[in-house]
């Protein structure tokens, strides 16, 4: 915020176990402003270098070329643009913001790191092209908290929101083996094929449309699956006051007809 | 010496029983040492794992012949399943044997979850296990005494690696709804349990350990070994007491050869024999005393039965004067 040129030069990157500057690998131009008007470019192979936009609040990033590990891990707001490919871990325990990125990605997209019981808990991420696997895992969404952890790509690996606590997952195109496995509450949606389901989600029927848990509704043919039936529910499935089956107790899945 | 120099740490957990502990990081571990098994278990499974081959001394002393305080009659009061692709030799003295579809572990474990919870599944058949079956091996699980699920490379090293022990340590966390049940990983590669251990009590992580930034930082599949030698991000290597060149896949084990590195092994194997320096140590356990860690994670002590040959270093004391040296060149 507010450096300029020669101090942007000056902070430090760390390329292998020595400390250099960003001088000694990019030219910079401009200077920083206002962090709500900040847009930062950053052009060229980007394969190897990581963390980008980690932990970021606010303003844009928008990086022509190919990135690497962790971009845009744990941001809490602001903007990330990826014209090209991502490496693994991108957007892992997204808190808030967006994440967009053009071609496809690595796997562990906006997954928790090892050992955490919540992974994303806010914001969208987009991916056009296809994703690895295990992304969104221990997705944790609220309904009454207006936290709605979204992911939108073209295909998908295997494990997709393995552990999802109301996560929702829009799927463009194909998906692997054992999506939504251990899946407590949240949404699927799956417009392509699915290699193979799980035993363990039971299939309810078919609909017509479907509401995700912002609201926002999705037309088309699918047929509803509800699960993960092999891990313990902690909520209860009826509502107190309306006796109503509720949909935030099981985790849905849809899959295109 | 890794956080001296700012390195990468990793152990040979990481080829091996390294997705058990990701998986113990995400759902706990239920575990309980081989003594406890000895002495209570009635049923034993074996998933994954063909310890007939691979832990020959493990069935005569822990797990299936060997008689214990409550299970007088050895064999005979315990009940042996084996789940596995192959008809292994472990199999073929089980009493019941349960063969699965490689790489489908994880289907099956799934449904019998979902059956362990009472819910009634449309499919004939998962992963090459009738319906039948599944529900007899549920049952016999549910109703013994003392049951322990002992899985090897089977669970870890097959398609869904870490997510297969994820959903194993589920169900037996389950299983306690009923019975007591508990799982221990079959580890392998002598003392990569002492190295998790050692590891863990010192960084904080079991392995994949990065220092780069002066402090220890853990990702596998980032800072583990064969990751970082396929992307090729390294420019030596120090290699204490293990063979890479013969375990590591072909691309990796190429990437290592274009760098210097240092091998501390006693033997002939084809990493030591391609090392630009070979530092010969003694043998721990043989020509000098030391600690080993059993699979259970129970330290042993190992005492020394002859003299080495020459003037042969122990392990420690290379790498201490390794580090004398290392911090006489970094300036402090």
């Amino acid at each position: 915020m507010g450096k300029s040129e020669s101090e942007i030069k000056n902070l430090t990157v760390y390329h292998g176990n020595e400390e250099k500057t960003i001088g000694n690998f990019f030219d910079v131009s401009g200077k920083g402003e206002d962090l709500n008007d900040l847009k930062i470019s950053i052009e060229g192979n980007l394969l190897k270098v990581k963390r980008i936009g980690e932990k970021m609040t606010n303003g844009e990033i928008l990086i022509n070329g190919n990135v690497g590990m962790h971009v845009g891990n744990r941001m809490t707001g602001g903007k990330i643009l990826v014209n090209g490919n991502a490496d693994d871990w991108a957007g892992a325990m997204l808190n808030g913001g967006e994440l967009e990125i053009t071609r496809n990605a690595g796997h562990y997209v906006g997954a928790a790191y090892r050992g955490f019981w919540k992974g994303m808990q806010n914001g969208i991420i987009k991916v056009h092209g296809k994703i690895g696997d295990e992304a969104l895992t221990w997705v944790n969404g609220s309904k009454p908290a207006k936290r709605f952890p979204t992911l939108k790509c073209g295909s998908a690996g295997s494990f997709l929101g393995i552990h999802g606590h109301g996560g929702t997952i829009i799927v463009e195109g194909d998906c692997n083996r054992c999506i939504g496995a251990d899946q407590v509450r949240g949404t699927i949606v799956v417009k392509g094929k699915v290699s193979k389901i799980l035993p363990s989600y039971k299939k309810i029927g078919e609909v017509n449309e479907i509401e995700l848990m912002s609201g926002e509704k999705i037309k088309g043919k699918f047929f509803e699956y509800s699960g993960d039936h092999s891990v313990e529910k902690n909520h209860s499935k009826i509502d107190k006051k309306t006796g109503e089956i509720s949909n935030s107790s099981n985790g849905r899945l849809f899959i295109a007809v | 010496m890794a956080e001296i120099l700012g390195s990468i740490l990793d152990n040979t957990a990481s080829v091996c029983h390294g997705p058990s502990l990701i998986a113990i990081q995400e759902v706990g571990s239920p575990t309980s040492t081989l003594g406890e098994y000895k002495n209570r278990a009635d049923l034993v499974v074996f998933w994954g794992s063909n310890p007939v081959h691979a832990h020959p001394r493990h069935l005569g002393r822990y797990s299936e012949f060997v008689r214990g305080y409550f299970r007088k009659d050895g064999r005979n009061d315990r009940f042996i399943i084996v789940v596995d692709p192959r008809n292994t030799h472990t199999a073929q003295i089980a009493d019941l044997y349960i063969q699965v579809n490689p790489s489908e572990d994880y289907e099956l474990i799934n449904a019998m979850r979902a059956i362990l919870r009472g819910v009634e599944l449309d499919a004939e058949e998962i992963s090459g296990v009738s319906m039948e079956n599944i529900i007899e091996l549920v049952n016999k699980l549910k109703s013994c005494n003392f049951g322990v699920i002992f899985f090897g490379m089977g669970l870890t090293q097959s398609l869904s690696h870490h997510r297969n022990v994820d959903t194993a340590i589920c169900l037996v966390r389950e299983l306690n709804d009923y019975t007591k049940f508990s799982l221990t990983a079959m580890r392998g590669h002598y003392n990569v349990a002492g190295a998790n251990q050692v590891f863990t009590w010192q960084t904080g992580y079991p392995y994949s350990i990065d220092f780069s930034k002066g402090y220890p930082r853990f990702n596998p599949g980032e800072f583990s070994s064969v990751d970082i030698l396929l992307r090729n991000e390294i420019d030596a290597l120090l290699i204490v007491a293990s063979d890479p060149a013969s375990n590591f896949p072909a691309a990796a084990v190429k990437n290592m050869f274009k760098h210097p590195f240092i091998s501390i092994e006693p033997h002939h194997t084809p990493t030591s024999v391609n090392a630009d320096v070979v530092l010969p140590p003694a043998i721990a356990g043989i020509e000098c005393e030391g600690t080993a860690y059993r699979m259970d994670s129970v330290p042993l002590r190992l005492r020394k039965v002859k003299d080495a040959p020459g003037e042969c270093l122990t392990d420690k004391d290379i790498l201490e004067r390794l580090i004398e040296v290392v911090k006489k060149k970094k300036g402090d």
